[in-house]
């Protein structure tokens, strides 16, 4: 947390979108993100929170309408190579006709420019990384072969094959069981640690952000609530939504819904 | 989405091409009203010499302008007929492989090698010869030869969804296989199976003018392949006769190509986008 | 055996995987009562949906039996498996993949109405009216494709599909994992709603320990495909006896640390 550089990694100031003629998706976000820091963006369904991350990606839609900038500290990144992404749906982004190996693997080859074999190494290695099970085989299964929490992991490994500088993960472990869920944060904590790679963390399971991240950001209704380092938001957060969301996360100490005669999990 | 199509210069020449044909062959029986294969005035006019013969006749007399527009009637409906029947047959076919796996998907997959491996020619030929030349029987031949690039697409795209949830959905609430195959999946392996149509239409306008030039065409209808192969007899004398059907059906090919890949290309931009 | 709703005795499922082959289940056996929840719970990649799937007969088991509704479920194929399937329905994990991309909220709804013959036509639009508001939508949303509604609205479209032909049981595949807090908390209200109701049972998978504590009445752990352990919710989750159990619960991502005064 201490020794972040104060030159950002990527600055977004006054950062505006919208989709079609709806409301407006972000608006006039203005937010740094440090090199070598892991920043989770936390909030509900539907409060931008893929929108930001898209943005920073230079992925949004061409429906969408943007204003606003966003100003790179070094030379502007090149998608792909630079920006490793997870997208929130793991089954979309896979190819279902593609040994999931050689998905990996061509990652690898276009912006490593590794042969194929290399990439084919480099993809088992990863998948050995990502904790995926006899990594040998499971490079040439396809993706309705392998489980919900297995094929996430391989979109994981997809997003790390070209060792971008930053890592944008989209509920990347929703899916997940919390044992692998544990090593993958494992992971991507030695990924920012050994590799000096920057992580954007978006996700709607706030004890999670708080495990993984030096900085929270909360967004809501595309508007940003509040920011600081993980134990000022979760320990004394300022905003009433923050505290109302510390409040409703659902843990292993929360009362029983199916004996409870009123609606508890959002007071326990 | 219209705006984008037509943006690059090709698309917008191929679509220039296919409205000009189109407008071609709805207008023939305006324009050149009555038998377009009836004797207009003296053969053999050269082209440019009389206002009222602008492309001049051929060695009958007849009016190579009207031939011309009748033709542009001929190669469209033949092309289109024969590529919604081969599209239609293409994608039923690669659907029930695809959806059925096992047996039946080896059986229908060795069928379609079976047709892919006879030139598509050759097949439309014997077919052609056996069967009697007729409109109809024209466009059943070449669909007969072009339904195979089709169904494999079909099936490649359906083996992909198949395996998605909702398909898995559609089966829980109980829905009847057949119903899941033409309903569900379906429609959903479409939009590749359709970027085909192009080629598929330039294929069959190619191979009618083939058969008609062999002379296998339809005999009461006026092709841009049959008044080739008519022009051929005067070829040292009368050029044109030759040249002019065979400009056509260059420029109707290239126009259905380039119209086909604007669409493809905007189609995949825009997938490639949301 | 004959009381329980469902019984399910030693169901196993072998799969290929290059020249070897995965036990994704074995010898596992189970049985839930009419309004219980039984959760499903293991690491990723110990057999919870291939459980699901093969109880829901998407695919076929290598052994074991299905009793259900006091028939053997097994046994049954062709028309009449579709007649039964009315009794057991499933909720996806993905929403968005669960549906047919083209439909509409409308169709989606249909479906079940149309093919167990539950209301003629001219009476189904305000069947799928009800639905839509025994999940808490509005009816307006019945004409907008499926692409077009939130995650959470998603979500109890496909609830409203599977309580429309009056099933026993639901089993619900990570259902609500992909929900954010507020919106899961109110999926889950609905759920048990429905099961107070209408005495529906569930068959809740999930990776979430404090999830299952809250919504299970009892949990059955996987692990590579066998039971680990099985057991009250809350007494397994208190104190997992199987070192799965107990790595699951130690792994649960907690706030303690931050929400007291000292933070790591
Ligand atoms: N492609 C799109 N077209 C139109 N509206 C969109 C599109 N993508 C997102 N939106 C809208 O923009 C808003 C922000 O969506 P966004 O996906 O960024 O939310 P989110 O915080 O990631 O939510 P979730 O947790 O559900 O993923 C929502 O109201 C959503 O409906
Ligand atoms: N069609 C298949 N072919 C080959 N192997 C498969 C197939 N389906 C599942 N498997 C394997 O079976 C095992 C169990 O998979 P399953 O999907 O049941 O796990 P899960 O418990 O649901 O995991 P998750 O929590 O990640 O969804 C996995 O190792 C998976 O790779
Ligand atoms: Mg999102
Ligand atoms: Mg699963």
């Amino acid at each position: 947390m201490s020794a972040a550089p104060q030159v950002p990694l990527v600055a977004l100031r006054g950062l505006t979108v919208a989709y079609g003629d709806d409301a407006l998706a972000l608006s006039a976000i203005d937010l740094d993100i440090r090199a070598g820091e892991r920043l989770a963006l936390i909030g509900e369904s539907g409060s931008g929170k893929s929108t930001l991350a898209l943005a920073v990606a230079g992925l949004l839609p061409a429906s969408a309408k943007s204003a606003g900038t966003i100003v790179w500290g070094g030379a502007p990144p090149l998608g792909g190579r630079d920006i490793g992404f997870v997208f929130q749906n793991p089954a979309g982004s896979l190819d279902p006709v593609m040994a999931v190996g050689r998905q990996v693997a061509e990652v690898a080859r276009t912006h490593l420019g590794l042969s194929w074999t290399d990439a084919l190494a480099r993809a088992r290695d990863l998948f050995g990384r990502v904790g995926l099970p006899d990594p040998d085989t499971l490079v040439h299964a396809y993706p309705h072969q392998l489980s919900g929490g297995q094929k996430q992991r391989v979109t994981i490994a997809a997003a790390i094959a070209a060792r971008p500088k930053l890592l944008i993960a989209d509920e990347a472990t929703s899916a997940l069981d919390t044992i692998v869920q544990a090593e993958i944060v494992a992971l991507i904590r030695r990924l920012v640690a050994e590799d000096g790679m920057t992580l954007l963390f978006v996700s709607h399971d706030i004890a999670l952000a708080a495990e993984l991240a030096d900085r929270i950001a909360v967004l809501r209704n595309g508007k940003l609530l509040e920011l600081g380092s993980t134990r000022q938001v979760i320990g004394r957060p300022q905003d009433p939504y923050t505290q109302s969301l510390v409040v409703a996360h659902i843990s292993l100490d929360s009362p029983p819904l199916f004996a409870a005669t009123t609606d508890i999990p959002v007071n326990g | 989405m219209r705006g984008r199509f037509l943006q690059t210069p090709e698309a917008m020449a191929g679509t220039a091409i296919l409205v000009l044909l189109a407008t071609m062959a709805l207008a023939a029986p305006l324009i050149f009203p009555g038998d377009p294969l009836r004797i207009a005035g003296p053969a053999l006019v050269p082209p440019f010499q009389d206002w009222t013969l602008p492309l001049g006749t051929d060695r009958l007399g007849r009016d190579v302008l009207a031939e011309l527009f009748h033709g542009a009637r001929t190669s469209l409906v033949v092309g289109l007929a024969a590529a919604a029947a081969s599209l239609a047959v293409g994608a039923v076919i690669g659907t029930l492989a695809g959806f059925a796996g096992g047996l039946a998907d080896e059986a229908l997959m060795r069928l379609t090698d079976a047709f892919q491996t006879v030139p598509g020619f050759l097949l439309a030929l014997a077919f052609v010869s056996i069967v009697g030349p007729s409109l109809s029987v024209v466009v059943m031949a070449i669909a007969l030869s072009a339904w195979t690039g089709p169904a494999r697409i079909a099936r490649a795209e359906v083996l992909s969804i198949r395996e998605r949830d909702f398909v898995a959905g559609a089966r829980v609430v109980g829905m009847h296989p057949l119903e899941i195959a033409f309903r569900e999946v379906l429609p959903n392996a479409l939009p590749p199976v359709l970027a085909l149509s192009s080629i598929i239409v330039a294929q069959a306008i190619l191979i009618e003018a083939a058969l008609s030039f062999l002379g296998l065409g339809d005999p009461n209808r006026v092709t841009w392949g049959g008044m080739v192969a008519e022009g051929r007899t005067v070829l040292r004398t009368a050029p044109f006769l030759s040249i002019v059907p065979g400009i056509a059906l260059v420029v109707t090919v290239l126009g259905v190509y380039l119209a086909g890949e604007g669409a493809v290309e905007s189609a995949a931009v825009k997938k490639g986008l949301s | 055996m004959a009381e329980h709703l469902l019984t399910v005795d030693g169901l196993a499922k072998r799969f290929r995987r290059g020249d070897s082959t995965v036990a994704a289940a074995e010898a596992i056996s189970f049985h839930i009562d009419a309004a219980e929840t039984l959760a499903l719970a293991g690491p990723s990649g110990s057999g919870k949906s291939t459980v699901a799937r093969l109880l829901l007969r998407l695919i076929e088991p290598d052994a074991g039996s299905v009793t259900f509704e006091g028939e053997n479920w097994l046994a049954l194929e062709g028309a009449p498996l579709r007649t039964h399937r009315a009794k057991m329905q499933m909720v996806f994990q993905d929403p968005l993949a669960a549906f047919n991309p083209r439909a509409t909220v409308a169709r989606v709804l249909d479906d079940p109405l149309r093919i167990h013959r539950i209301a003629p036509r001219a009476e189904r639009p305000r069947r799928i009216a009800g639905l839509l508001e025994r999940v808490g939508l509005s009816t307006d949303l019945a004409g907008r494709a499926v692409h077009e509604v939130s995650g959470g609205q998603r979500q109890r479209v496909a609830i409203a599909r599977a309580i429309a032909t009056k099933p026993s049981l639901i089993v619900l595949d990570e259902a609500v994992s992909a929900l954010d807090v507020s919106v899961r908390g109110k999926i889950l209200e609905l759920l048990a709603d429905l099961q107070r109701t209408d005495g529906i049972a569930y068959l809740f998978i999930s990776h979430d320990l404090g999830l299952v504590r809250v919504f299970a009445h009892r949990v059955a752990i996987l692990d590579g495909g066998r039971l680990a352990e099985q057991g009250d919710a809350r007494a397994v989750i208190d104190a997992p006896q199987s070192a799965v159990g107990k790595a699951l619960v130690a792994a649960t991502p907690k706030l303690h640390g931050f929400t007291g005064q000292d933070a790591s």
